[in-house]
């Protein structure tokens, strides 16, 4: 199985160094050490596909897709909103940081069978808030924080600082009130099993 | 021995440099800047180390665009302190929790939580932070000798040295690679092959980029390391749902008593040795240290039996290596310029956003900035020493936040921080393209870890392999003709013939199984 992964990408990098010159061991061209690199790859793989024939390995243990499907989707959110991204005509709305963050950590959090909404809101806005503080405040990194139509919003004397000061405040209260109201479940605690 | 102590006054001068500081609401106040940082960088490695999970690599990728803020002395002596304070971090979890916090602390579960689980976890953290703190002095004082007649060894290294030390390096992480030798030096190959992509270095032709403009200037390394240790990390995290054993009884006192201290003196000393000699070798040999040391205590004991079952000594000499092997390792990056493992790439990366160009000219050329952070490896194992034997109780407390909480955390950071770094959504593409491919390797039984190597000394090999080949003109004999080449080249085939006899297989298996 892995083999055949290995034998694939030395084809695919063969491929692909095809039209790149080899040039001679005096002065090498662009090719020659992929392509070295790719024939020594492939050989590997199929060593282990041989391998793999001749003794039999362990099955594959079972898992779910869950975990790397939700997990890459989060990913992606996060690529796509942050700032407006064209792809095929269609532009996504970029929300900056305000948007993609709480969405991030709300769809990656799913990646578990023991998500809980308002955990997870909480801890999104909560993550969202202090990585504004950080990144944006403290250390004027060039990310966006929130889309346009939401700097409006304030009246026009506020500079910038305020107004992402002001935000990761709001962020913060929401945090706050999430995890202070609403309904106290017993509090499970899996992670911490008892000791052997 | 004048020009040491000279060398390690002006690095100490340098770390301990008050400079005004703007701060909101007070105007300039004068601080220790790079002392600041260095407690910033030991207080965050700590706290990445007790995390499982969360390792030095992704962490120092998160945090490179931070440094920008700084100035490059400051940024690199607080990623340094992250990185060995994460092998500190790493021997708590250990202990406590019976999971290492890293993969150098491996072997201090073994005694380490046994210790633990008969009530002295404060005896087996005092001893930890004990043996560490020693193994960081010695190895700060041996980086400081070496440095200098490495440098000036660097000075006669051409092109076909560099890439035959290159060759041994990968040859060793070969060896260390737990598994299939075969699917190690598959993982290499791999590697090195990824680090081709992009414009080549002569004639600026595409290579492999698909003709996609963002990878004419090759993959970038913080988002390969940042796929492959911290989202691939999340995704294998996810499949099992871990049971942390964290331990009920109390901690206990953390100084160790006089028996105790007289049990560990040499074993602390023997595992600094061996530490900081492994950590010295290109391919990630200090990784290693903290094995050997703790199979060579086994072997001296008058009653090994007691190895398994709470022997301070199981505890003393692994952590002394694994200490000594983390700062020993900065001596290829700072001489030679070859970072020997993924963190120290991740250091020349910072180097670079900075404009320095890591090799033996930064010893003559930012004099400052090199013994600076030797000297405040010196002052960070003071730190560690100081404010974690405090923290314990905090960090026990940290160990109970669920990994259902946690994950979702490095997730959105390793988003923002991979961001931040080039303004690119397509880097934060990637980070889950290489997330996926680094999982289903780690599920198919490969290892990430040669793979990142491979990749961050792919680029300067093929560059050195091509310049030493002009030179000779062709001559492939080039390589044995030079000395020094021949000679690394030889304990390369040594190691890597040594590793396949069937015995040493065997007991190497055996190392890394016990």
């Amino acid at each position: 199985m892995g083999g055949l992964i290995l034998v694939g990408l030395a084809a695919l990098a063969l491929y692909l160094t095809a039209d790149l010159s080899q040039g001679t061991l005096r002065s090498m061209g662009p090719g020659m050490v992929p392509r070295a690199l790719a024939v020594g790859l492939g050989l590997c793989g199929l060593a282990l596909v041989g391998a793999g024939l001749v003794r039999p390995g362990h099955p594959l243990e079972r898992f779910s897709l869950r975990g790397p499907v939700v997990i890459l989707l989060a990913i992606a959110a996060f690529a796509l909103t942050i700032r407006p991204f064209a792809l095929g005509g269609i532009t996504t709305p970029g929300l900056g940081l305000l948007g993609a963050g709480p969405l991030t950590v709300l769809i990656g959090g799913y990646a578990t069978a023991e998500a809980r909404l308002r955990e997870l809101l909480a801890l999104g806005f909560g993550l969202t808030a202090f990585a504004m503080l950080l990144f944006g405040d403290l250390l004027n990194l060039p990310i966006p924080m929130f889309p346009e139509a939401y700097a409006a919003l304030f009246p026009t004397g506020w500079s910038q600082d305020g107004r992402l000061r002001a935000t990761a405040g709001l962020l913060g209260g929401a945090a706050l009130a999430l995890l202070l109201v609403g309904p106290r479940r017993p509090v499970a605690q899996p992670d911490v099993a008892g000791g052997a | 021995m004048g020009d040491l102590l000279g060398n390690l006054a002006l690095g100490f001068g340098t770390v301990l440099q008050v400079v005004p500081v703007e701060l909101p609401g007070l105007g300039p106040v004068p601080l220790p800047m790079n002392v600041v940082l260095c407690f910033i960088g030991c207080l965050v490695g700590t706290l990445i180390g007790v995390l499982p999970g969360v390792g030095p690599v992704a962490t120092i990728a998160m945090l490179l665009p931070i440094t920008f803020k700084f100035d490059p002395t400051g940024a690199l002596i607080m990623l340094a302190g992250i990185y060995y304070g994460a092998q500190y971090g790493g021997s708590t979890t250990a202990i406590l929790v019976n999971i290492p916090g890293e993969a150098t602390s491996v072997v201090t579960t073994l005694d380490g939580h046994q210790m633990a689980r008969q009530g002295r976890a404060g005896v087996a953290l005092g001893i930890a932070a004990i043996g560490s703190f020693v193994a960081g002095c010695v190895a700060t004082v041996m980086i400081a000798a070496l440095g200098a007649p490495l440098t000036r060894l660097a000075l006669v290294f051409g092109p076909a040295e560099y890439f035959s030390l290159m060759v041994m390096g990968l040859v060793f992480a070969v060896v260390l690679a737990r598994g299939s030798i075969l699917k190690a030096v598959a993982m290499i190959l791999l590697g090195v092959l990824l680090s081709t992509v992009g414009a080549d270095l002569e004639t600026g032709q595409e290579r492999m980029t698909f003709g996609l403009p963002f990878l004419s200037d090759g993959i970038d390394f913080p988002v390969l390391a940042m796929g492959l240790f911290g989202i691939a990390e999340i995704l294998r995290n996810l499949d099992h749902t871990e049971a942390r054993d964290v331990v009920r009884q109390a901690i206990g006192r953390l100084l160790p008593g006089r028996d105790d201290l007289r049990q560990s003196g040499l074993p602390i000393l023997r595992g600094t040795a061996i530490g900081a000699v492994l950590g010295i070798l290109p391919g990630n040999g200090a990784v290693l240290g903290p094995f050997a040391s703790y199979t060579l205590e086994k072997r001296l004991a008058r009653d090994p039996s007691r190895f398994g079952s709470g022997a301070i000594e199981g505890v003393a000499g692994p952590e002394s290596a694994n200490n000594a092997g983390a700062q020993t390792s900065f001596i290829p990056l700072l001489t030679l310029g070859i970072p020997p493992n993924a963190v120290m790439a991740l250091m020349v990366g910072a180097m670079t956003i900075h404009g320095i160009v890591p090799g033996p000219q930064v010893m003559t050329k930012n004099a400052g900035l090199f013994w600076g952070m030797i000297a405040s490896m010196w002052v960070g194992n003071v730190m560690l020493l100081i404010i974690n034997l405090p923290l314990i109780g905090l960090w026990v407390r940290l160990l109970k936040v669920p990994y259902r909480l946690m994950f979702p955390a490095i997730l959105l950071l390793c988003c923002v921080g991979i961001y931040s770094i080039n303004s690119l959504p397509t880097d934060i593409l990637f980070i889950g393209l290489f997330g996926a491919v680094g999982y289903v390797l780690i599920r198919l039984d490969f290892e990430p870890a040669p793979l990142l190597l491979g990749f961050v000394l792919g680029k300067l090999m093929e560059e050195n392999l091509r310049r030493a080949l002009i030179i000779s003109r062709g001559e492939m004999s080039t390589f044995i003709d030079r000395p020094i080449s021949a000679g690394l080249l030889l304990v390369a085939v040594v190691l890597l013939v040594v590793a396949l006899l069937p015995s040493i297989r065997r007991s190497r298996d055996e190392v890394f199984v016990e």
